[in-house]
């Protein structure tokens, strides 16, 4: 057991082989203690599966169940469906990749959404297929140099767009679904305590940086994270029943140079033509974003800045002890 | 156990630290401000203390250094706000306002110095001038359990802040009061003995253990021109000492004040608040007027330039003065030339003056303010000796400077000394002083929020009540939040939020580096507000 913190109670414990820097590992530890131990979770093959379950070791400290890739929705509403029958109030949280949401995952999603299951649903968003050595999957933006993208005399990377799995989500009227990303703690800590608060499907897109995929310097991994949300790329937001409802307005959009020149997946990007009329594009699709969600709004300037704002004493976001199991 | 060798189990068995080729390390550094802070304050620790609303142990922190807070809040050159990382987000934190707000408070509620220890020492010292740099050795000695007399050759301590600082700039009270609180921990005030001349030097060396010589620079300049005394013609200090002592002059309807530092700002400033019309000849040009050369400009401090010229005074720049033209035994006027070169050869202050561009500038007073020196008659013999048993400080020391570096003299002072004498106190010297540029600070942390500035209000003539107020109580609270706290740890938690390793821990009182399990991503460092934590490179 990992009990070296008396402040938090490190669900997803030291240990596990995740690479130095690693984005989803940050973001499930960030989620995983913000909804604390007393829960269910069912994870999909990805990443975070195969780097917390090396050689037999667990870094999980809660009951944790993997069964396939494409089934990690199911198995969560069939284990809810249990405890259901029993009475039992448990909650059931599902963690995934993008891979075991946005496309090997998307039917079993579906399918829980649309009957109604009691479950949360987490997607650590690191755009592409990492552990299995970065190949693109339906989550990959844009012109991304992946290695079943790769840049070359006829693409400048990824062909096709990122698809936009919340507006899927959203299509079925659930009653919460959210976007949020590491860097934005507290922001992050809000939307799975709201979602906590909320009894039927709900569905979280956390985005998480992946250094080795991205090719960003280990350290960056924060960084990265708040410009995306920073140029638009990656806009923050809350659908309840399908609708917005509410969005982290932008102190000011920066260019997506900022973002893209911090990652190799990019370089190719500044060195063509071709490449400069792709990252036009990814600043029209940032502007899009920026436009349908209304993140400019100069009544509310400023919400990202307040967010990240670092308090005095604030001593981090879990001041929940660790619980010791009773025997 | 091999790394092959695994058992089933928790991930906590495998030490993920052994793959980390650099590691966090935090470390508390030395901020901008305090580098610059001639007094050597702690000023991020009692701003930090402000901040938590712990006023009083605010007061004592910044007190370690400066027992004159409600003084130099109001009259010191903040060179802090000079250095402030702040800049690099908005604009500099208002410290000299908050430190005024501390001494204020101070005063107002009546908080006293403590003693650090109960017990006297047997040795004894002396401090002749009781200046900034005389009070500041003084406290420190007296803090410490040392005996102290001080020695003043005027009818009361302050100094040039008594007699040179003119009240609209820093009310008599609260001057008097903070001095008096300094002389609450026990020191003996002989006021109207000067030393050299009422007493002899060589008894003090028999009576006490130690001398500490803070006798200012109180010998005006004189200007070359022969002609320049005589009625009507005055010093600057000379001029500041009859108005400060409620004994002003009479002035006449016009004025020239020779000199660019800031005892020429006050002297005509204060001239005008007695009626007349000034103008201010200055040998240098205007600030920001010679780029990369400080000393062709002029040397009264910014906002004084501007509060003079707001009051209606003239400041003429590049101009120096060739004789003061005399008639009917009072000055007419001031013979005044284009300046051509300011140094001679050897690089001092001498301004030559071009043939032909004289002109005459009528002034029925002229007073220069061009610089003064140190009157070393009758101490002579205390010059020659070396410390411990004697040490200089203050303008003595250093030649015209500001009350904070003489402050900070007295305490380097007391502080060689204290070393020697008492257990458990080291010399100011040993403090660690890595610095902290703002690219070292994570600025995204940081929201802007416009700085906190007291209304200013301009004088009309003949007010001698002091122009700048304080901040109210809701800015001085505003003001405080907005230090950056470079290089100091305030418990944040970003480190231990972004860690993906598990490898920050929280304590009570800090966090800590789990070096089992740190990969050595550098994420802790990086996103950390205060560029507290360093990455340190484990390869060699």
């Amino acid at each position: 057991m990992d009990t070296r913190d008396p402040f938090r109670e490190n669900v997803l414990a030291a240990g596990h082989r995740a690479c130095a820097g690693c984005g989803e590992a940050m973001a499930a530890r960030m989620v995983t203690d913000l909804i604390g131990s007393e829960a269910i979770y069912v994870a999909a093959t990805g990443c975070l599966q195969v780097f917390t379950t090396h050689n037999a070791q667990s870094a999980w400290q809660v009951p944790w169940i993997h069964s396939v890739f494409a089934n990690a929705a199911a198995v969560a509403a069939g284990i809810e469906a249990a405890l259901r029958a029993r009475g039992d109030n448990t909650p059931v949280v599902v963690q995934a990749g993008d891979g075991g949401t946005f496309d090997i995952g998307l039917q079993c999603l579906s399918g829980m959404i649309e009957r109604g299951h009691d479950v949360l649903f987490v997607c650590y968003d690191n755009e592409g297929y990492m552990n299995t050595g970065v190949q693109r999957s339906g989550s990959t933006p844009h012109a991304v140099r992946t290695t079943t993208s790769p840049p070359g005399r006829l693409r400048a990377g990824k062909r096709h767009l990122k698809k936009d799995v919340l507006a899927i989500v959203g299509a079925h009227h659930l009653p919460y679904a959210a976007t949020a990303t590491v860097a934005f703690f507290s922001d992050l800590q809000d939307k799975v305590k709201k979602a906590l608060s909320i009894r039927g499907p709900r569905f979280l897109q956390v985005l998480a940086p992946c250094p080795l995929g991205w090719d960003h310097a280990a350290e960056r991994t924060v960084e990265v994270a708040r410009l995306a949300v920073e140029t638009g790329l990656f806009p923050l937001v809350e659908l309840e029943y399908g609708t917005p409802t509410s969005v982290m307005h932008l102190a000011r959009q920066r260019p997506v140079e900022d973002y893209l020149e911090l990652q190799g997946r990019f370089r190719h990007l500044f060195a063509s033509d071709r490449g400069r009329e792709e990252i036009r594009h990814l600043q029209a699709l940032a502007d899009t974003h920026v436009a349908h969600y209304g993140l400019l709004d100069p009544d509310r300037p400023g919400a990202t800045e307040a967010s990240v704002a670092a308090r005095r004493h604030a001593w981090g976001g879990y001041a929940r002890p660790r619980r010791e199991p009773s025997s | 156990m091999t790394r092959l060798d695994f058992a089933p189990g928790s991930s906590i068995a495998y030490h993920t630290g052994d793959w980390r080729v650099q590691q966090p390390v935090y470390r508390d550094k030395w901020p901008p401000c305090s580098r610059a802070c001639p007094c050597g304050e702690d000023i991020q620790a009692w701003l930090a203390l402000a901040n938590d609303h712990e006023w009083e142990a605010a007061w004592r922190k910044l007190t370690e250094r400066n027992p004159l807070p409600a003084v130099l809040g109001r009259i010191c050159f903040h060179p802090c706000e000079g250095a402030c990382n702040r800049r690099a987000l908005d604009t500099a934190v208002n410290v000299h306002a908050l430190e005024r707000e501390l001494g204020d408070r101070a005063l107002r509620n009546g908080w006293r110095h403590e003693r650090l220890t109960a017990r006297f020492t047997n040795r004894k010292v002396a401090v002749i001038g009781a200046g900034p740099a005389g009070l500041s050795f003084a406290f420190q000695m007296a803090r410490h359990g040392v005996p102290v007399t001080l020695f003043e050759a005027t009818d009361r301590p302050g100094g040039t802040l008594a007699s040179g600082i003119p009240a609209y700039r820093l009310p008599r009270d609260v001057l008097e009061r903070e001095i008096d609180a300094i002389l609450d921990l026990g020191i003996t005030l002989q006021t109207g003995v000067r030393i050299g001349t009422d007493r002899d030097v060589d008894c003090l060396r028999e009576s006490f253990d130690a001398i500490f010589l803070a006798i200012g620079a109180q010998r005006p300049r004189r200007h070359p021109d022969g002609g320049a005394e005589g009625a009507g013609i005055l010093t600057g200090l000379d001029f500041l000492h009859q108005v400060n002592t409620g004994s002003p002059p009479a002035v006449p309807s016009r004025v020239a004040v020779i000199g660019g530092g800031n005892t020429a700002m006050d002297a005509a400033r204060c001239a005008r608040r007695l009626g007349a019309d000034v103008t201010v000849i200055c040998a240098q040009g205007p600030h920001g007027s010679q780029p990369g050369h400080p000393d062709a400009e002029i040397t009264a401090l910014p906002e004084e330039v501007r509060q003079a010229e707001a009051e209606g005074i003239r400041i003429r720049y590049r101009l120096g003065v060739r004789r003061v033209v005399h008639g009917g035994g009072q000055p007419a006027g001031v013979e005044i030339a284009r300046v051509d070169r300011l140094h001679d050869l050897e690089g001092r202050f001498h301004p030559r003056l071009f043939a032909g561009t004289e002109e005459f500038l009528p002034a029925g007073m002229v007073i220069f303010a061009i610089g003064q020196e140190v009157d070393w008659r009758g101490l002579d013999t205390l010059k020659t000796l070396s410390p411990p048993e004697v040490m200089v400080g203050g303008d003595a020391a250093s030649g015209p400077r500001f009350a904070a570096t003489a402050i900070g003299s007295g305490f380097q002072a007391a502080s060689t000394l204290l070393a020697r004498w008492v257990e458990g106190v080291t010399t100011h010297a040993e403090r660690e002083s890595r610095e902290i540029p703002a690219q070292a600070l994570n600025l995204a942390y940081y929201r802007p929020e416009p700085r906190q500035e007291p209304p200013a209000s301009f004088a009309s003539p003949n007010d001698f009540r002091e122009i700048v107020p304080g901040l109210d109580a809701a800015a001085v609270e505003k003001e405080a939040v907005r230090c950056l706290s470079c290089g100091v740890c305030f418990h944040c938690g970003n480190c231990w939020n972004f860690c993906p390793d598990a490898a920050i821990l929280r304590r009570e009182d800090r966090f800590t580096v789990d070096t089992d399990y740190c990969k050595g991503c550098g994420i802790c460092a990086r996103e950390c507000p205060c560029g507290h934590i360093d990455m340190e490179s484990l390869l060699t």
